[in-house]
């Protein structure tokens, strides 16, 4: 399909298209490290949101300023940070999310030079009045930062618009992985993948014309799809390895659903389009699926994987745990005994942002796809 | 019928031929740098001892790392399916398997058919695997098949608490320069490996009865340590070394 | 049924123990850390005879409403320095690692969580808490372990989400924090099904806020040369800060280990009997190489004079303002050391350098603690920059004893003991 060769074009080399996209809209880059981040409020500042992700270089200088126990998310960004490949970027937002990124937060502030720096410490509770009252106040705050920074106008209108672009986007994704759920394989897993990524940095208005496109194709093309693989689901924070996916379809398996920031999570969430934006953002926030770095409940998203896997008729999970995450190691024992109290089967694989080996990986999915 | 199993590992590569249902030969051999030479040559071996020929084969499964370069096996399957298979086949009522290899450790969970049904593997990390005894047999300039035994004479086990090998040999050769005694420190050091055994299966669970394969379920001491760690007997699989090896040649039976 | 008698004879037993030991305490002059422990910990496991409710709470958490309302606060992380100090944390460590918890998490919740599903650690475990009280302002690992237990024992969980200042208190930060004290207190009348007394509140917090004063003094009489304390025995002293402030008990024992202090310092007794050179230490203590390091820095005629994490219990004292204490809490308990940025902890570092006239930074880079270790480079670097002093870090874990190889540090430490004692040969020429 060829609005999915241009985004794979686009997401081979995110760099090059953000270089590109400056020199010909004249607009600003704002990166940001979290899917807690409101992109909505960047869009409607005209500025493109810029997700930054780990590196696939060596890490070399982050090494003077975090130590080896920090994840290589976490390292991989500092490390594209230090240097100097992240120049583009015009400022950048840190959403709280864990430890790691909080301090990373800090030494970026003091090692990196950019043109402005802002923190958006969200709750961490999602639960209760006291937590919304302040995530809309500093929902608020941003909106000023962003102005100030900026130097526009952040006004209803654009808001508004905002909130219905992204609705869009979201309700397209969606839409996508029901496709995906009931024909498994029409696109690749790395394909998939890559639509993820893209979504995340390409021009949002862009990005919306061209996800309408690929799922009409999908949605009339009558291409009869094989489904006699075991079907999966990924679960994990950022996956941001296409080649799992293609292990996966060796070995026999399919990716169906998954419960992922870079995936459901990402863009699971409507707005409600009849309050004010900012109340609309707000709520979204509060309401999407938990991340384990936040807490909304004791059992939230253990439940929310199995709802997932009934959904979307999967024979099993794969947790892709990347090492040093505390908030998702903390809790798979507890998740994974809900998941067999379901007789869900599940596997652990420790990730890292440099893979292990392949062999290693096909032994593991070959004997857990046997195994369902 | 005939079959043949094809394991080949990162420094050794398996072969076994079975006849209706009968293990008939094994051979074992070092695999070098080309797998695929490995994988032929070790086959090659094995029938000469079995005096079949090749075209009495007939179904043929590779296994292990190098299992992809065995181009002339009709399937290939993972260590662990096989591993599981060759255990089952020595004894059906084994539930658990613990392979420890030079480079890699798995636990693996049988159900009651003898089929997988759960397993963890740790294949990042050299303490808990052959290496680990290896470095520690020469930091203490002891021959590697007598460690075990030695490890059993001890009454009083040294404690060697790093979770690092690096840091472990260290570790011992700072217990040589305080005196303490030479099998108390071995035993410490088997008491070490069957301790990350233990961890890695509790994230699997055990069930009973319990069998250990792979080339270190010739060592008495990691044996006798795992035993003590885990609190129950553990079968020692005479055929430890080629059992992945006799698991494929099963597996190919039923293609 | 005889298990559930042998508990309850258990429980008399520690109930009738901890009584007796309180009793005769009347009639010590000088009740001694370990008195305190013990009868802090037998009316702790006794409580289910005694009908009095049990809280975990995090060490960064608001104490002080625990004790007007009459609640028995434990401190799970107070327990895993017991554990620590008890080389049984690699024990315990490995135990949660086998219930699936990753090897790479904070070792005191893993050993507290392993802990109780067998009750080991060096007091047969902790009481079953009848409510868990989580302040984040520490680490975002402690909501994490919380709600790990509080799906295990199955008990009511209170977060009190303090958000991070990484430049500045916002007036944002402030209004949510001081409206989850309301619901803090809610919270525990509902658990306790009785009304809070807003002046025993009071009371409890002046009292801790004159404990936070004792300890800083104590903290303080450190700035003589020679120093009559070290680090290693404020890590021993702080216990009671921790665990009890709020309490007459923890007054009356901070008062007399400040007089001890200051007579030590006047009649020029130094805890390191030849005092060359003065230290500061910065992280959590390596809990089960306590003896070990004291030594080793004392053969180096070195004193570990100040640290920067015994000072985190007096730190915001500076916050409490006004006549209305309770409307402090929420400064005080959010801007506490771990919960500023990178750069405000190296201003805090510095301001200590000169105050305790310092000749060398230790910091521990502790595996367990990612708030207080990531971040130690930068400080490093920008104590190297400000003040040209040397540094030296030791990579370690605070409880898991496993991770700690003696032969590298001692190297490491005998390397940086010749690096100030040659600067200060410099120095004096």
């Amino acid at each position: 399909m060829e609005e999915i060769t241009e985004i794979k074009n686009i997401t081979a080399d995110p760099y090059a298209y953000c270089r590109k996209y400056k020199d010909e809209t004249g607009k600003k880059i704002v990166g940001y490290t979290c899917s807690y981040t409101p992109e909505e409020l960047i869009y409607a500042a005209g500025a493109l949101p810029f997700r930054i992700f780990g590196t696939n270089q060596d890490i070399r200088l982050a090494d003077a300023n975090l130590q080896s126990y920090c994840c290589s998310l976490v390292r991989g960004i500092l490390e594209e940070a230090l240097s100097n490949r992240l120049d583009f970027i015009d400022g950048v937002i840190f959403p709280h999310t864990c430890d790691s990124i909080q301090r990373l937060s800090d030494i970026w502030r003091i090692n990196v030079k950019q043109k402005f720096h802002i923190d958006f410490v969200l709750p961490v509770k999602l639960n209760t009045a006291s937590a919304r009252q302040y995530l809309f106040d500093i929902l608020e705050k941003l909106k000023n930062d962003l102005e100030r920074a900026l130097s526009v106008q952040i006004t209803d209108a654009t808001l508004a618009d905002a909130v219905k672009t992204y609705n869009q986007i979201r309700a397209l994704m969606k839409k996508l992985y029901a496709l995906r759920v009931q024909r498994p394989a029409i696109i690749s897993g790395r394909d998939f993948h890559s639509i993820i990524k893209a979504a995340m940095m390409m021009d949002r208005k862009i990005f919306l014309k061209t996800i309408e496109k690929i799922v009409t194709q999908i949605e009339t093309s009558d291409r009869k799809v094989i489904s006699g693989d075991k079907r999966l689901v990924l679960a994990g924070s950022v996956c941001s390895h296409p080649e799992i996916y293609d292990i996966i379809e060796q070995a026999g398996g399919i990716v169906v659903g998954d419960d992922l920031c870079t995936g459901s999570r990402y863009f699971e969430g409507v707005m409600d389009e009849n309050v004010s934006p900012m109340e609309a953002i707000a709520r979204r926030y509060l309401n999407r699926p938990v991340c384990p770095a936040k807490h909304n409940g004791l059992t939230n998203r253990g439940e929310n994987i199995i709802r997932i896997v009934r959904e979307s008729k999967a024979d099993g999970v794969v947790f892709l745990l990347l090492k040093f995450c505390d908030p998702h190691a903390f809790d798979y024992p507890d998740i994974k005994a809900m998941l067999d109290k379901e007789n869900i089967p599940c596997m652990l694989l420790d990730m890292e942002e440099q893979l292990p080996a392949e062999a290693q990986l096909q032994t593991r999915f070959e004997t857990f796809i046997q195994i369902l | 019928m005939k079959t043949a199993g094809i394991d080949i590992g990162s420094i050794t590569a398996k072969a076994a031929i079975f006849d209706s249902g009968k293990l008939v030969a094994t051979k074992v051999i070092f695999t070098g740098y080309n797998a695929e030479a490995a994988g032929l040559r070790v086959y090659e071996e094995v029938l000469k001892e079995t005096g079949f020929d090749k075209n009495n084969v007939v179904k043929i499964v590779s296994t292990g790392y190098g299992r992809s370069s065995v181009k002339f096996a009709d399937k290939s399957y993972t260590e662990i399916m096989c591993h599981a298979a060759g255990a089952h086949f020595l004894n059906q009522h084994i539930r658990s398997i613990i392979d420890i290899g030079g480079q890699d450790s798995k636990a693996i969970l049988l159900d009651d058919n003898g089929k997988v049904k759960n397993f963890v593997m740790n294949d990042k990390c050299a303490a808990g695997t052959g290496r680990f005894l290896e470095v520690m047999a020469r930091a203490l300039e002891v021959n590697l098949d007598e460690f075990g035994a030695m490890s059993i004479k001890s009454k009083q086990p040294s404690r060697i608490s790093s979770l690092c090998t690096v840091f472990a040999e260290s570790e011992v050769i700072s217990l040589i320069a305080k005196g303490e005694q030479r099998q108390d420190i071995i035993a410490g050091i088997h008491e070490s490996i069957a301790a990350r055994i233990s961890s890695m299966i509790g994230r699997v669970g055990i069930k009973e009865p319990v069998m250990i394969t792979g080339g270190v379920a010739r060592n008495v001491g990691v044996v006798h340590a795992l035993e003590k760690k885990l609190g129950m007997k553990i079968e020692v699989s005479p055929y430890a070394q080629v059992n992945g090896a006799i698991g494929a040649a099963i597996l190919a039976a039923s293609l | 049924m005889k298990k559930k008698i042998l508990e309850f004879l258990k429980l008399i037993l520690i109930f009738s123990f901890g009584k007796v030991k309180k009793f005769t305490l009347r009639f010590k002059k000088t009740k001694t850390m370990k008195d305190m422990m013990i009868v802090y910990y037998s009316e702790a496991k006794a409580a289910p005879l005694t009908g009095k409710k049990v809280a975990w709470i995090t060490s960064g958490g608001p104490v002080e409403p625990l004790i007007a309302m009459d609640i028995i606060p434990v401190y799970p992380e107070n327990h895993g320095a017991m554990i620590g100090a008890a080389k049984m944390g690699g024990g315990l460590c490995e135990k949660a690692e086998a219930m699936g918890y990753s090897s790479d998490l904070c070792s005191y919740a893993r050993s507290d969580i392993s802990c109780a599903t067998v009750n080991g650690g060096p007091i047969g475990g902790l009481p079953k808490p009848d409510m868990l009280i989580c302040c984040n302002n520490i680490c975002g690992t402690v909501l994490k372990w919380y709600e790990v237990q509080a799906r295990y024992f199955n008990v009511p969980l209170f977060i009190l989400d303090t958000p991070i200042c990484h430049t500045q208190y916002t007036p944002e930060i402030a209004r949510y924090v001081r409206s989850q004290f309301d619901e803090y207190f809610a919270f525990l009348e509902s658990a306790c099904q009785k009304k809070l007394n807003y002046d025993r509140l009071n009371e409890v917090l002046l009292r801790s806020f004159q404990t936070q004063v004792l300890w800083q003094e104590i903290l303080d009489t450190t700035r003589s040369k020679p120093s009559p304390m070290t680090a290693f025995d404020a890590f021993f002293h702080m216990a009671l800060i921790v665990t009890l402030r709020g309490t007459p008990e923890v007054v009356d024992y901070y008062t007399e280990l400040l007089k001890t202090m200051k007579d030590r310092a006047a009649r020029g007794i130094g805890a390191v009997p030849n005092e060359k050179y003065r230290l500061l230490w910065d992280n959590i203590p390596i809990w089960h190489r306590m003896r070990w390091l004291s030594k080793e820095f004392a053969s180096h005629n070195a004193c570990l004079v100040a640290d920067t994490y015994t000072s985190a219990w007096c730190g915001t004292l500076k916050y409490v303002k006004g006549d209305n204490p309770i409307d402090s809490m929420a400064e005080v308990y959010t801007r506490i050391y771990l919960n500023i940025g990178v750069d405000e902890m190296a201003k805090m570092v510095i301001e200590m350098i000169d105050k305790y006239e310092v000749d060398g930074l230790v910091l521990h880079s502790n595996r367990s603690c990612k708030p207080y270790s990531f971040g130690q480079l930068d400080i490093q670097k920008i104590v190297e920059r400000e003040r040209g002093l040397p540094c030296l870090m030791i990579e370690s874990d605070m409880v898991d004893e496993r991770s700690f190889s003696e032969g590298q540090i001692s190297t490491r430490i005998d390397a940086f003991m010749e690096i100030i004692k040659e600067r200060k040969e410099k120095s004096k020429k």
